[in-house]
């Protein structure tokens, strides 16, 4: 039984997997995720690929929105240019998806430190407003600059290959969202105990303060929308890889505020809470839909007034969750951790 | 003693289920996607009852060859990666024979896979030309004309009615708006139609003052709306009316329903629409007979049904035939079914549509309707047109 860890050096204490009890159940996860595609039909991995895009966009949106302070409504725009990128790098110049997808990355960095630079002058509400903008702006330009991303009839686009073996199943593609999500995680929580992390959160915590330690803000909150950009630009060329299809309706304004939520639910300023915010948004519709598809079996012709219920099944939660934790599903995981850590000779 | 009976009961229930499997088999699954809720819905609760009500006439009259017909629905929302989670759900845990989509987009999306994966046959609420294309898409077909379709007909009305008219398009800037309208315009050259104006306005907009004008100072005879339901439709009309404009306005499927009726009031004097379905109004209708009939016995509190209703029974109707020839040739898979969808021929829905020719996917035929403003309802006031004649 664990009595408490004890730390002598500060390395100690930023250390990610402080003890051996952390290693052991994170492997024993990495083991189930491994295993699970042996077990799960194609449904289930298909919904298991979601969570993973919706983890690496959260996890992108937090670095902005938790760590560094900075609130963006276009996050779904950002995703949807990291998808275009890897459909036209891979339809037009038939680039290879593993050559594409950093390249629609680093694009879509780019696009995002444009976006950003608005935040040097504004913050709070209204940078909301300006990445507001930036989504219509993108939206727009999917829609309309049709040389390049055929209009709203969308770019078909081939699945990744290695040699001969090709990712065109939910299955096979699993294992690709699986790294790619180990890695995005990993990188994340490896930035935010290094200077730039610390950095993000000084800004977020009082910009002015940090500017007067030292932290150039310029550089240091380019960097933040660029780094999540990079992340959505990630996710969203997964996602086009995934369904082979990229089309404008794809990144509507809703997905940004999803994507948001994921963050407030999960919890702001954690990574973990990030997972948490996407697998929560994600799989949680997915149980409302398959429990109120149920109940037209038991209650037959009830089915109209059930089916809608599940949207304000789906708020009420999140109402919920917010008023009994307003800092998110990794606060709730960190006291029920807590409880147990004695458990059952807690004083 | 005991252990015979108990071997007698282990065989008597493993009988049962042996006895039972092949009944299973029996069953024929048609999977859908309906856009229940989401802003699709007020069409998506009717395309579904359609759907549903013509697959369960079915079974009522015997079923395919005697076998009885599944309906297995789930909720889309109209929202992308909600509607493709069902699908997905649905084709891995009952991995029907048939797929209904809720829209466009979610054809779009399932196509590749359709096509070399799942090959299923598959039709939706989507009436876009992109998603009826034999040589891309061979399991997927449209219930009627595409949209281009529609306004091809409707030229083509209009060309009869007065050579050389003025032509106006006034259409959202949605993928449901945009979709015929490059072929609208070849279309106004071949039938030596003048389109004097091209008016985008969003879905629901309130202020159309500047297209308005624009309009007038144009002067078309015709304004033809696509990718609108209601909003703003209504505005337009009016602020038309107001500045003493003598066009006469048109629209496409969506704006053939009776809910415009209701919400343009007496200002859908003269408006015409095409649709390629008959109307719950037309009562002598075999088929119209027969949905009412079946409506009163089963749902006696509605009372009207719309059109999206009539294009869900439609689909129903040919996937129902689909099933029966494919049945009958002893393949009953997705080869088979695109096989007996390209038999279709003359096919009769007991007058619920003119005889459906299938051509590249879609059946290219409609009639235009004109608004009655005391009765609210549409009267017919072309033949049924085929495009191709």
């Amino acid at each position: 039984m664990r009595c408490g860890d004890f730390k002598e050096s500060y390395l100690e204490d930023e250390k990610i997997f402080q003890t051996w009890f952390v290693k052991f159940w994170l492997g024993l996860l990495l083991v189930c995720l491994l295993l699970f595609p042996l077990l799960a039909d194609a449904y289930m991995l298909y919904i298991a690929n979601i969570i993973g895009f919706a983890i690496i966009g959260a996890v992108g949106l937090n670095l902005l929105t938790g760590f560094t302070g900075q609130i963006s409504l276009g996050h779904a725009a950002f995703v949807g240019v990291g998808g275009y990128a890897t459909a036209i790098l891979m339809t037009r110049l038939d680039l290879p998806f593993w050559v594409a997808l950093p390249i629609a990355g680093l694009v879509t960095a780019g696009v995002g430190m444009v976006i950003g630079i608005p935040s040097l002058r504004v913050k709070g509400l209204y940078l909301v407003i300006a990445t507001l903008a930036a989504q219509f702006i993108l939206e727009y330009v999917f829609m309309h600059w049709e040389s390049m991303t055929r209009g709203i009839r969308g770019i078909n686009v081939p699945p990744p290959r290695i040699g001969g073996f090709v990712f065109d199943t939910e299955r096979s593609f699993y294992f690709i969202t699986l790294i790619l999500v180990f890695l995005g995680v990993a990188f994340a929580r490896n930035l935010v105990r290094t200077k730039w992390g610390r950095a993000f959160v000084a800004i977020r915590d009082r910009d002015l303060a940090a500017e007067i330690m030292g932290i150039n803000l310029f550089r240091y909150k380019l960097a933040a929308f660029a780094v999540s950009s990079f992340y959505a630009g990630i996710a969203g060329g997964l996602w086009v890889a995934f369904m082979k299809i990229v089309t404008p309706e794809h990144f509507p304004f809703s997905l940004s505020i999803q994507y948001l939520a994921m963050v407030i639910v999960g919890g702001l300023g954690t990574v973990l809470g990030s997972i948490f915010g996407a697998v929560f948004m994600t799989l949680v519709p997915e149980l409302l839909n398959v429990l109120t598809g149920a109940t037209k079996y038991l209650f037959p012709g009830m089915d109209q007034l059930f089916i809608p219920l599940k949207e304000v099944i789906f708020g009420v939660l999140i109402v919920s969750f917010l008023i009994f934790e307003p800092h998110g599903l990794a606060e709730i995981w960190n006291r029920t951790k807590n409880f147990f850590t004695l458990w059952p000779f807690s004083y | 003693m005991r252990g015979t009976r108990l071997a007698t009961a282990l065989l008597v229930l493993l009988s049962g289920v042996l006895a039972f499997s092949p009944a299973l088999a029996q069953e024929i699954k048609v999977g859908a996607v309906q856009p229940i809720t989401g802003r699709f819905a007020f069409a998506g609760v009717n395309i579904n009852a359609g759907l549903e009500d013509a697959l369960m006439i079915a079974n009522e009259e015997g079923g395919i060859n005697g076998k009885k017909i599944t309906y297995i629905m789930e909720d889309g929302q109209y929202q992308l990666d909600v509607a493709t989670a069902a699908f997905k759900r649905i084709m891995s845990r009952d991995n029907p024979l048939i797929m209904y989509g809720e829209s466009t987009g979610l054809g779009k999306a399932m196509s590749p896979e359709i096509k070399d994966r799942y090959k299923i046959l598959y039709s939706s609420t989507s009436f876009s030309g992109e998603l009826a294309d034999k040589a891309s898409n061979p399991y997927i077909f449209v219930p009627g004309p595409t949209y281009a379709d529609m306004i091809g007909i409707l030229l083509k009305y209009i060309a009869k009615e007065k050579p050389d008219a003025k032509i106006a398009f006034f259409y959202s800037d949605t993928e449901f708006g945009k979709d015929p309208i490059p072929y609208g315009r070849e279309m106004c050259k071949k039938l030596k139609l003048d389109l004097v104006a091209e008016e985008v306005a969003a879905v629901g907009a309130v202020d159309v003052t500047s297209q308005v004008l624009d309009l007038k100072r144009k002067g078309p005879d015709y304004v033809i709306f696509q990718g609108y339901v209601t909003s703003p439709v209504a505005e337009v009309m009016k602020q038309c009316k107001d500045f003493g404009m003598k066009c006469k306005f048109m629209g496409t499927f969506w704006g053939a329903t009776k809910t415009l009726l209701d919400n343009l009031g007496p200002l859908a004097e003269g408006y015409l629409a095409v649709n390629p379905y008959m109307y719950w109004s037309d009562e002598n209708v075999p088929m119209i007979k027969k949905i009412r009939a079946y409506t009163q016995k089963k749902y006696p509190k509605v009372t009207y049904r719309d059109n999206s209703y009539m294009q869900g029974f439609m689909t129903g109707l040919i996937f129902v035939e689909c099933l029966r020839v494919a049945d009958k040739a002893g393949q009953l898979n997705g080869e088979g079914l695109v096989k007996a969808l390209q038999s279709l021929k003359d096919f009769d829905s007991g007058g619920l549509s003119a005889p459906f020719t299938i051509k590249d996917n879609k059946f290219p035929v409609a009639r235009i309707w004109k608004a009655n403003v005391e009765k609210k309802i549409y009267e017919p006031v072309s033949d049924w047109m085929r495009l191709d004649d």
